[in-house]
């Protein structure tokens, strides 16, 4: 009885940090973004509240929470209110299954930095990711209006093919790993010291593609479309509501998305990795806390480096996209699967 | 004869190391890390050319009129000229040129002495397209357009230009920019800094030419 309350504890102490950092850091990104897309413009972007504009994101949500709350008629109360949850909750949910860093122990307590080390986390994680689509149907569909409407429609498109195939691309480090479990697939890493990345470039970027398609983020932000769709889904939205949306899809899943694929493909919590000599750590001088540095960095060059496309890329068509799906990523996942297969034995040894 | 030009064709290379995506990454993030060219509006301000058309002035009387233009039209109409006085003498010319003539309100006054002097000078800002067509057709060097640009209000009251207000708006551009050269931008070397690649050498002008 005694070890359950403490677990009790534990995890809702693991709760309370994730949906901080969740939240808190997703808030933080809005400001992050316009930073990076001002200087690529040469513009210095926020810069009067606080120092450099660094308070702007607590600004923007007061100006948000004060806002007349709208709703189109004829719209559907019920759905518009739940596209809402059905955004934000799955998208924060994702985070249970990812590892922060390595077991350690506190007052002889062992404590995974993992809200829940499920043996199917990946899958968990693809299949929560994958309700993103249900949010934003309803959202176009509860509004009563076409341009929400268009955009849903094209985002459905959009996930429904890059679903199929992130799947695909992930299964080249799943099968070298041998487990579903995001905590294992790391360790296994470690063990074999390897980054995935090395031996499964294909599955990386087509990785990068499907998250990408996954998060509305340019080139494939049909569904936002500033130019033809206004905001795409969100536009019957007001105030919060309208914020939670761009919060939930750009931030909190791009956050989850290159954690992922950090766990995935660049070995978690491990330092810099030379192929199957070992692990080269710059920053052994923070001890205990360095895995926990070194995953933090790595998410954060990954977001980082999604940002840097959003700013830099042009858009495509919907039907150029759904076609490099199927026509081309599709059978570059297959194809690497087979290359895995051929692969998997030297690497299992 | 139309020549069509189609885009080159990616090479397979390119395709698949996605070289173009890669040399757009590079000039973004190259110019991510330059130097901001903005200015940062409420706290900074750039002074605008001094032939920007900007909020209307009248222009007063100072010596420095148009001669023997203003002697003539003061003549011809019998207008009181005073010092510090506007130098309108109501011909209605303003008014004639403007695509918009109804914004103007212009009376003028005999004075007890037979002579005549404008009284009401009201101009309508809301319905104005700063076209100048009117500061164009003055013959006295009266109406002008000043560079002051930043013309919100509370009311559509504070959008009418009086007579009171636009002498005070021509004495104030008087003192301020009357003897400046005109040239495009007064403030260059504030634009050099902003634009230093351009790196424009523009000829130096002597005050007062």
């Amino acid at each position: 009885m005694h070890s359950f309350w403490i677990d009790l504890l534990v995890a809702i102490i693991k709760i309370l940090v994730i949906l901080g950092i969740a939240l808190g850091i997703g808030a933080f990104l809005t400001w992050v973004e316009r930073k990076v897309a001002a200087h690529i413009q040469r513009r210095p972007g926020p810069m009067v509240v606080g120092w450099h504009g660094l308070l702007q994101p607590l600004a923007d949500g007061i100006k948000l929470l004060t806002k007349e709350d709208l709703f189109p008629r004829y719209g559907d109360k019920f759905l518009y209110h739940l596209a809402i949850i059905l955004a934000l909750v799955p998208a924060t949910l994702v985070f249970s299954v990812i590892p922060f860093g390595p077991e350690f122990e506190v007052f002889g307590y062992k404590v995974k930095p993992i809200l829940s080390d499920v043996n199917v986390g990946i899958l968990l994680a693809f299949a929560l990711g994958s309700m993103a689509v249900y949010a934003v149907a309803l959202a176009g569909w509860a509004s009563n209006s076409k341009y929400p409407l268009i955009a849903s429609m094209r985002k459905a498109g959009v996930i429904v093919s890059y679903e199929v195939v992130i799947i695909f691309a992930v299964m080249g480090p799943i099968i070298l790993a041998g487990t579903l479990s995001t905590y294992e697939i790391v360790q296994k890493q470690i063990e074999q010291g390897l980054w995935y990345i090395w031996v499964q470039p294909i599955a990386f970027v087509v990785y990068m593609f499907a998250a990408l398609a996954e998060m509305g983020r340019v080139p494939f932000d049909v569904q936002e479309a500033e130019a033809e769709l206004v905001t795409g889904f969100t536009v019957e939205y007001g105030g919060m509501k309208f914020g939670l949306f761009p919060l939930v899809e750009w931030y909190i899943e791009g956050l989850t998305l290159s954690a992922i694929a950090v766990v995935l493909f660049f070995g978690g919590w491990s330092p810099i990795n030379i192929p199957f000599v070992g692990f080269v750590d710059p920053l052994f001088f923070l001890g205990g806390l360095s895995p926990f540095v070194w995953f933090i960095l790595k998410t954060i060059l990954l977001f980082l480096f999604i940002l840097w496309l959003h700013w830099t890329l042009p858009r495509y068509r919907i039907d150029q996209i759904t076609q490099t799906a199927w026509k081309i990523m599709l059978p570059l996942t297959l194809i690497n699967l087979v290359l895995t297969a051929v692969l998997a034995p030297i690497i299992w040894r | 004869m139309i020549k069509k030009v189609a885009a080159k064709p990616l090479s397979w290379i390119e395709r698949i190391f996605f070289i173009d995506f890669i040399r757009g990454l590079r000039i973004t993030l190259k110019n991510a890390f330059r130097k901001t060219i903005t200015t940062h509006y409420p706290y900074e301000k750039l002074t605008p050319p001094k032939r920007f058309r900007g909020y209307f002035a009248h222009k007063v009387v100072d010596g420095t009129e148009p001669q023997p233009a203003f002697q003539e039209w003061v003549n011809r109409y019998n207008i009181q000229v005073e010092y510090g006085k506007s130098r309108c003498v109501v011909c209605l010319r303003c008014k004639r040129a403007c695509p918009v003539p109804q914004l103007f309100e212009i009376e003028g006054k005999k004075l007890p002495n037979g002579k005549r002097v404008v009284s009401v000078f009201n101009m309508n800002m809301l319905l104005c397209t700063y076209c100048g067509f009117c500061v164009d057709a003055c013959p006295v060097d009266c109406l002008y357009q000043t560079d002051i640009h930043e013309t919100a209000g509370y009311s559509r009251k504070d959008a009418i230009l009086t007579l009171e207000i636009l002498e005070q708006i021509g004495r104030d551009w008087q003192l301020r920019r009357e003897r400046e050269p005109d040239r495009i931008w007064i403030d260059d070397e504030q634009r050099q800094r902003l634009w230093a690649e351009n790196d424009v050498k523009l000829p130096k002008v002597q005050e007062g030419v």
